[in-house]
């Protein structure tokens, strides 16, 4: 039977270094995936990540379990993406990774979908990278967390220490603005969509 | 909360398009899509948005971060002593003995490549690098032998003095006299020879010497050029990796003097 993430806490905090592993292993691409996306660099995601789990092991006698384990991993996480972005002093820069190659993933994706296919989904994921490097951090972030993350709108207002309103309006001007900036890369979904 | 869903109401449509709405507010958000065109529009834009965010995928990572306690190393330091390492880069979890091996593995690369040899023999120990032929450590027997041609008239010139003051002492025993006093012109003569023969020799031994040691001095200097060579290069080899190791090092050491959150 797996272990709930509260269980394997518990265990950690007793002295059992193994069971925060699990922990690890369970939510280190969670929060990695979160990370890149709010600063959106791979390199440095990867760091906010492993320091994420580093605080969190050393905080992890202070965690008193008000709220969720992944909540407030979560909210560590955000902490360092938020520093990050404050220490460089920059606009995120949301690219695609580097060393991408879209006819190896075309093959490593198998027959079911075709190379022509498998081109347009990348360059929709540019697309709509670019357009997330357009928001505010607060917008960027709150989509990530609803989109990506599946965190209801009380979590986000959490997280961000906001009002429920106010992540419900970031929602809005945020999905907004990506959309304006999706038809204007002529996006024909949206084209032909507007009058539905 | 008014009962009617006004076009305006811009969080209510947003809890409507992620369904977090409650059952009243969502008859409200239908009955208004049902006749208001924008609104339904908009709706289905932003439905689409959330559709084509789905495309966004981060880079698939290797991550596979582990804690590693090490308590037992750091028995005195007061606040848990952890980190979060990265299995990926073996370096970091081979155990302390394993990295000594690895150690002496490379120094003994290094003996090779440089070709160091140790030899004992009857002059001590002889160390030699390179792979050059190495230059004879000792010359046996040169200086009491020599090569040359003048050593050829010199060595049966040797053999007969030799064999003259041995006839001549055997002659002194046999009559019994004894000759301290002076010294006879024949005597003098055999002294001169010896003295002559004996300058030769060390004119010779001086010359070989000299000019062995020029070559040995030269082999060396060429030997030692390749040596440094072949150390620069194999350690060009592994800079990549010690970098690495380095900025792993470096980050341990930010990671562990980072304040507690």
């Amino acid at each position: 039977m797996v272990a709930t993430d509260e269980e394997l806490v518990a265990r950690s905090m007793a002295g059992d270094a193994e069971s925060f592993n699990q922990l690890v292993l369970r939510w280190e691409r969670p929060i990695h995936a979160l990370a890149y996306r709010v600063i959106g660099r791979d390199e440095d995601a990867r760091d906010v990540a492993q320091e994420t789990f580093l605080r969190a092991f050393r905080a992890l006698p202070g965690f008193k379990g008000q709220a969720k384990f992944s909540s407030w991993l979560y909210r560590i996480a955000l902490n360092l993406c938020r520093d990050w972005i404050r220490r460089k002093k920059r606009t995120p820069i949301v690219d695609m990774p580097e060393d991408v190659d879209f006819i190896e993933m075309a093959a490593d994706h198998g027959p079911v979908e075709s190379i022509e296919d498998l081109v347009a989904r990348n360059e929709m994921s540019r697309m709509v990278a670019d357009g997330m490097k357009l928001l505010p951090d607060e917008q960027r972030t709150a989509i990530v967390l609803k989109e990506y993350h599946g965190l209801t709108f009380q979590e986000i207002a959490d997280l961000q220490g906001c009002p429920l309103s106010t992540v419900k309006t970031r929602l809005y001007q945020g999905l907004s603005v990506l959309r304006k900036h999706l038809e204007s890369q002529g996006v024909t979904s949206f084209a032909s969509g507007r009058s539905s | 909360m008014s009962l009617i869903f006004t076009c305006d109401d811009k969080a209510t449509l947003v809890a409507y398009l992620y369904d977090e709405v409650d059952a009243q507010d969502r008859q409200r958000v239908d009955e208004h899509l049902q006749h208001c065109a924008a609104c339904a529009g908009e709706v289905a834009a932003l439905s689409r948005v959330r559709t084509e965010l789905t495309q966004w995928a981060p880079p698939e990572a290797e991550l596979g971060f582990t804690i590693i306690r090490r308590d037992a190393l750091h028995k005195q330091a007061a606040p848990p002593p952890a980190t979060v390492l990265r299995p990926a880069q073996w370096w970091n979890t081979a155990p302390v003995r394993a990295q000594a091996v690895a150690a002496i593995l490379v120094l003994a690369v290094s003996a090779a490549i440089a070709n160091v040899q140790v030899k004992s023999g009857p002059d001590g120990f002889v160390v030699s690098t390179g792979w050059m032929t190495p230059a004879p450590a000792t010359t046996p027997a040169a200086p009491l032998v020599a090569t040359g041609g003048n050593g050829e008239a010199w060595q049966p010139a040797l053999i007969a003095l030799e064999q003259q003051l041995r006839e001549e002492i055997r002659a002194n025993r046999e009559t019994g006299v004894v000759r301290a006093a002076s010294r006879s012109q024949a005597d003098y003569a055999t002294l001169r020879r010896i003295r002559e023969l004996l300058e030769a020799s060390e004119s010779r031994q001086k010359g070989e010497l000299a000019l062995r040691v020029t070559q040995l001095a030269r082999d060396m200097n060429i030997q030692r050029r390749a040596d440094l060579l072949r150390v620069e290069q194999a350690i060009g080899h592994t800079g990549v990796e010690i970098a690495k190791q380095r900025q792993t090092v470096n980050y341990l050491i930010r990671a562990s003097a980072t304040p507690r959150q």
